[in-house]
């Protein structure tokens, strides 16, 4: 179980006022983004994965699906010399079929590992994109009320969130998955629950993923989002607003929000590796995307029961996942430093 | 101070309760039962096991049934045979003038569906202590990496090192325990043959483990420190240190160094109260008899009790880790004040 | 009352002739090792080793031998009813080992008479299963062989009627309602063992525990360390019988382990005997050192797929026909389980009493035929009113979530997409779920299994088809199937008996295609070169057959 990383709420208080600069503010970060090489390294393959994942189906050589049950746990000749608890079939104990048709071997359906690692970036970062969005948005407007509206719904909300924080997320999200997927048999036609797993069924088993990632991951968001409104909130230019007489909604978007994007964009985004590996972790425990659809998290976590004798067959989608993750890092390492320069320690 | 501390335990208290309640009605609602099976028992033994273990009754029944037998204490002044429903975390043995076999029994947190013979007491004394002594080991392992790699990258920040640094701490967080526990059990236990694949029970098999579940989280940490270290070297009061002359050792040892963790510290609340009660994935590939497993294993064999407790023990250590993080800031930044 | 220990206990000796298997063994905890109790194979394991009951199957031939029983004899009456008189063998303790001396101890009553097994203890160990307070899961194995046992084990007859009695300390008769001729089979099975009254009576539910317990087999308990491993130790008391000598290894233990666990073990060389993980069967039997370790042995179990034989789709034969020719279950094994199983024709598995060898009945036996199939599906077609595959709605295949399953689910939905044109979803389900699921209202296709309880075809195609049989699922409902297993059921002679089996096959897998059979289960194990283990053909290790040089 791994802990989302908090965002520090009691940290960046009242460092707020650049941003009413507004745009230059904005073309400052960029500059200060561009100059960042690790940053915008990070950029480039989180753009190039979007990519590949959108023409998935132009690059793969091979259909996801495609079995051919005759080159099951196949791999061609460099990826066995590459890994040193591979033997060729010919060689003394030499166990693994040879193949130069698959470029990274195939897995134990004889299915193309490259082709699936290109489809599988199609759910991981799905994950990456949906999981926060889902924080954002719930965590948002529970963080945004919470701040805005103070007092007896403040508490409230805020106690809901303590609350949903003392669960074990990962037994909420079991016990949901295994009430919506287990209950679609018995469930009567046209019931919630039927059409709820009806969809889930649609999408490849991913809607509960989805949902199971989002419940898991909004708390901290409404708890940064509503320390940042009660800093904000106080502001003359919120006064200002009001006293020209903006209703409360205008008020938040137009005025709160905006300035209140840049930490939540910092936190999101480096809490979008734990979503990732999340997904993963629910793949390992038999709750993840319904086969054949490939993903990540599934790939890594049925290669590693075979890890020594078939390494290719985790370590490659690994290593997919690996360099997201590391884009995503040291992006969102970059947009900190590039929105918050107080955090660099260089003026 | 104590007003704050009696406070925090009502709201634990009603936090208890409300996750009780909520996880009560979730676990009834996932389909199949406890005594589901490939080869189906015959209706009317699992008729007989339910009504063994009060199943047969409305839900708000079991669930007074189940409070009950934690809360109510109860003496009992004959012989019980020692059954799956007679096991109390505090039994003690009255004074015999209350009879011979008088006792005094209280918190007993129900059976185990999945042991003919034991309860959810004895899964909390016998493996909450592995668990327990894996989540302290796999805590000093983050925190002896992740605290001095995370000053080390705040001083050379945006150097070589740093990056090298961070660079490391990436790949903690980004390798996943499920590829890394494996690996790892392959290389030192199998290849080398220098430590114990699985088990538990001697010094050296908590190395392994505790490793695989340290190193992921001391990345985090590497990165909070870093991060909070910076923006309190820019705080007036460093500023001030450094005026007055102080060596720069001092200033980050003595001042900058305690300010940073607060941070640090909020992490620890949770952390402290997810490896303290088991991890899955580390348990299961090193076999470790902890609490870990049962908090999947639970819901898969539909171990109401099982469930309950895991739960309950969860938000009860989330809360109370909370609470000592809460009085560690107080302790840090004598500027914060709890009434 | 307490139980007092007759001293004069024998050391073990301690060193070499120990064993560390893992054989049959997953993570987690035993649910139990109380015969009345025990479900699982890794349970039942344990107990083979530590309670020996009237009879005792040979795990090498699979026969029906004799336990604690000398022998025995069976009259059948004028009412149908069969009396058997078992006589038991005199003066096997009941023992238990002592953590302070360290030995084997034999145990004495409140009078400090030495416990032996007695009549009485089989009579209340039987009575104990089918007692509805004990709400034992395999009683309902036991209650057809006992006249008045359904009534009882019911709640609603007394004990006093069940057809088991004591006639004297040494001498037990049962009856049995008619004349199935391995009823003595059922007799020795582990929830028909006998069972230490005094002590179940003085322990409650933790008469299990090592302190505690009472055993009466070739090993004795040792230790139980939850969810770790449990440790048996050599019975010097046990006095050997027909078909389990005394034990020649000093101690067992068997260790709770999931099995690439298992293999990283014993690759690491602490693990003596274990189950090869799938995923390693290339890599094992590639390998000199390994695949000289490596041996597989039988298990009785079938791995089929299931249809819903009452509505949708499934409910058409000639639909159920044609996916089952399409399955092509040697690929399957070749690629995917690479285990050496053997495709399954039929559902009964060959190595059991009476049941049909796919050889000797080729054209009843379900195969692979891609033409055929066609065909059939094209007949199903016409007759659900279909222009093609589409029309039928959305078919799901459900399965529970092992790696083993998800993979064969994949494998096939490909096949009867090639073959067919027809598509279907994969839909993997949590396991205790679809379990509950399936005897309720099972999935049009799904995926099941069958192992056996006691080794005879009866307990295949009676036991899990027969129409009134609460173990079938599918809803198959066929007179003349139900004609042919109930009349093989009470024949005595075997050649008839596989002749009937062999037509109950050809109805169930080929004619009405009710199933399709994948295949019949193995072991894939490595046992250590210096270990010699009994070749086990039923799925069950025998330990008290093992030996270890050096």
């Amino acid at each position: 179980m791994a802990v989302a990383e908090q965002p520090s709420t009691t940290g960046n208080v009242a460092k707020i006022e650049k941003k009413i600069q507004g745009e230059s503010l904005w073309s400052d970060s960029w500059r200060r983004l561009r100059r960042n090489r690790l940053a915008l390294m990070g950029g480039i393959i989180i753009i190039g994965a979007v990519l590949i994942a959108i023409f998935a189906s132009l690059i793969a050589p091979f259909p996801y699906d495609k079995q051919t049950l005759s080159d099951a746990n196949s791999a061609p000749m460099w990826v066995i010399n590459l890994f040193p608890t591979m033997k060729a079939q010919g060689e003394p104990g030499g166990y693994v079929k040879v193949s130069d048709l698959y470029f990274l071997g195939a897995d134990n359906l004889g299915r193309d590992l490259f082709s699936r690692i290109i489809y599988g970036s199609r759910i991981s970062l799905a994950v990456a994109f949906i999981g926060p969005l889902f924080s954002i948005v719930v965590g948002m407007i529970v963080g945004l009320i919470a701040g805005y509206t103070g007092g007896k719904t403040d508490n409230l909300l805020m106690r809901a969130v303590d609350l949903m924080y003392a669960f074990p997320t990962t037994l909420f999200v079991i016990l949901l998955l295994a009430i919506f997927r287990g209950g679609a048999s018995e469930a009567p036609q046209g019931s919630f629950i039927y059409t709820m797993s009806l969809i889930d069924r649609q999408m490849g088993g991913l809607l509960f993923v989805f949902i199971g990632i989002g419940l898991t991951s909004w708390m901290g968001m409404a708890r940064l989002v509503r320390g940042q409104v009660l800093s904000v909130r106080e502001k003359e230019y919120i006064e200002a607003a009001k006293s020209l007489g903006a209703r409360n909604r205008s008020v938040v978007v137009r005025h709160i929000m905006p300035n209140i994007l840049g930490p939540i964009i910092i936190a999101e985004t480096l809490t979008i590796p734990t979503y990732i590996s999340y997904e993963a972790f629910l793949s390992f425990i038999g709750l993840g995307v319904n086969p054949p659809t490939p993903s990540w998290g599934s790939m890594i976590s049925e290669g590693a029961q075979r890890i020594t004798s078939y390494p290719n067959q985790a370590l490659f989608p690994a290593m997919a996942l690996f360099l997201v993750m590391f884009a995503f890092n040291f992006l969102g390492d970059g947009l900190r430093d590039a929105l918050d320069p107080r955090m660099r320690g260089s003026d | 101070m104590a007003k704050f501390i009696f406070r925090r335990i009502l709201w634990m208290i009603l936090v208890l309760f409300l996750v009780s309640v909520i996880t009560f009605g979730m676990m009834h609602a996932v389909p199949g039962g406890p005594f589901s099976r490939e080869k189906p028992l015959p209706a009317a033994t699992v008729a007989l096991l339910n009504a063994k273990y009060h199943l047969d009754e409305p839900l708000f029944v079991q669930y007074l049934y189940y409070v009950g037998d934690i809360v109510v204490p109860r003496i009992t002044l004959e012989r019980t045979p020692p059954s799956q429903s007679e096991n109390y975390l505090i039994d003690i043995d009255l004074p015999d003038i209350f009879g011979e076999e008088a006792h005094f029994k209280w918190v007993n947190f129900g059976p185990t569906y999945t042991s003919r013979s034991r309860t959810v007491n004895d899964i909390f004394r016998e493996n909450l202590p592995n668990s327990v002594q894996l989540g302290i080991a796999a805590l000093c392992v983050s925190l002896a990496i992740g605290m001095p790699l995370g000053v080390f990258t705040a001083l050379k920040r945006n150097t070589r090192w740093d990056y090298a640094g961070m660079s490391v701490a990436i790949i903690g967080v980004s390798v996943p325990v499920i590829i890394s526990a494996p690996l790892m059990q392959y290389l030192f236990g199998v290849q080398w043959k220098i430590l114990p694949v699985t088990g538990w029970g001697t010094p050296a098999h908590v190395i392994l483990p505790a490793f695989a579940l340290g190193f992921v989280n001391s990345a985090l940490i590497a990165r909070l420190t870093r991060a909070s270290l910076l923006q309190v070297l820019n705080e007036d009061f460093i500023r001030t240190a450094r005026a007055k002359g102080l060596a720069e050792r001092r200033v980050i040892s003595l001042h900058a160094l305690k300010n940073s963790l607060i941070p640090v510290v909020t992490i620890l609340g949770p952390l402290a109260a997810a490896l303290l009660t088991g991890t899955f994935v580390v348990e299961t590939v090193f076999s470790v008899p902890g609490m870990g497993r049962y908090f999947i294993t639970s819901i898969r064999a539909r171990d109401y009790p099982v469930i309950m407790g895991t739960v309950l023990l969860y938000a009860a250590v989330l809360i109370i880790a909370n609470l000592v993080v809460d009085l560690i800031y107080a302790w840090i930044d004598p500027r914060i004040r709890y009434d | 009352m307490m139980l007092a220990v007759v001293g004069g206990g024998i050391m073990a000796q301690d060193g070499g002739g120990t064993v560390v298997s893992a054989i049959s063994m997953v993570s987690g905890d035993l649910l139990t090792i109380d015969p009345a109790q025990a479900e699982a194979s890794s349970q039942i394991e344990v107990i083979n080793q530590i309670f020996i009951g009237l009879t005792n199957q040979d795990v090498v031939t699979a026969e029906t031998g004799l336990g604690i029983a000398t022998g025995f004899t069976a009259e059948p009456q004028d009412d149908g009813t069969v009396v058997y008189t078992f006589t038991l063998q005199e003066g096997i303790p009941w023992v238990r080992y002592n953590a302070d001396s360290g030995a084997v101890e034999q145990l004495t009553d409140a009078d400090g008479n030495p416990m032996v097994v007695t009549a009485q203890d089989v009579v209340y160990g039987m009575l104990r299963s089918l007692n509805p307070e004990t709400a034992s899961p395999y009683s309902y194995v036991l209650v057809p062989y006992i006249v008045g046992a359904a009534e009882f084990n019911a709640g609603t007859g007394a004990a006093d009627a069940v057809g088991v009695v004591a006639v004297d300390d040494l001498t037990v008769q049962i009856t049995a309602p008619d004349a199935a001729s391995f009823a003595p089979a059922i007799y020795g099975l582990w929830m028909s063992r006998p069972q230490p009254q005094a002590i179940i009576e003085e322990f409650g539910d933790v008469w299990t525990e090592p302190e505690n317990i009472a055993t009466n087999g070739p090993f004795a308990l040792k230790e139980w360390a939850h969810d770790e491993s449990i440790t048996m130790i050599r019975n010097p008391f046990w006095p050997g019988s027909d078909s389990i000598p005394q034990a020649q290894l000093e101690e067992v233990t068997l260790r709770f382990l999931d099995t690439p666990q298992q293999f990283a073990e014993y690759q690491a060389g602490t693990l003596d005997a274990i189950q090869v993980p799938a995923d390693q069967l290339a890599f094992v039997q590639a390998d000199p050192t390994l695949s000289a370790e490596y041996v597989t042995g039988g298990n009785p179990c079938t791995y089929y797929v299931g249809f819903d034989n009452t509505e949708g789709p499934s409910a058409n034969a000639h639909f159920r026909r044609a996916l089952s020719m399409s399955i092509d279950r040697q690929a399957i094994i070749d690629n995917i389980l690479q285990g050496g199983q053997e495709a399954a024709g039929f559902f009964t598995y060959p190595g059991l009493n009476a049941a049909p060898q796919q050889e000797d009945f080729p054209d009843a036996a379900i195969h692979y035929d891609t033409a055929a199939a066609q065909a059939e599906f094209a007949l199903a077609l016409e007759e659900l009113g279909a222009a093609s595959a589409a029309d039928l709605g959305q078919l799901s295949y459900v399965f529970n979530d092992t790696a083993t399953h998800t993979a064969i689910a994949q494998a096939i939905q490909q096949m009867w997409s090639e073959t067919l044109g027809l598509e279907v979803i994969l839909e993997a389900r949590e396991s205790t779920g679809y379990f509950a699921g399936l005897s309720e209202d099972a999935p049009t296709i799904y995926r099941a299994g069958w192992c056996q309880d006691y080794s005879d075809a009866n307990n295949f195609l009676y036991d899990v088809f027969f129409s009134a049989s609460s173990q079938n699922d599918t809803g198959f409902v066929n007179a003349d199937y139900d004609a042919l297993v109930a009349e093989a059921r009470v024949e005595g002679d075997t050649a008839v008996r596989v002749d009937l089996y062999s037509q109950a096959e050809q109805i169930l897998v080929n004619e009405q295609a009710a199933i399709a059979p994948i295949y019949f289960y193995n072991l894939q194990l490595l046992v250590k070169p210096n270990v010699e283990r009994a070749p086990s053909v039923t799925g069950n290790e025998a330990y008290y057959l093992w030996s270890r040089s050096s």
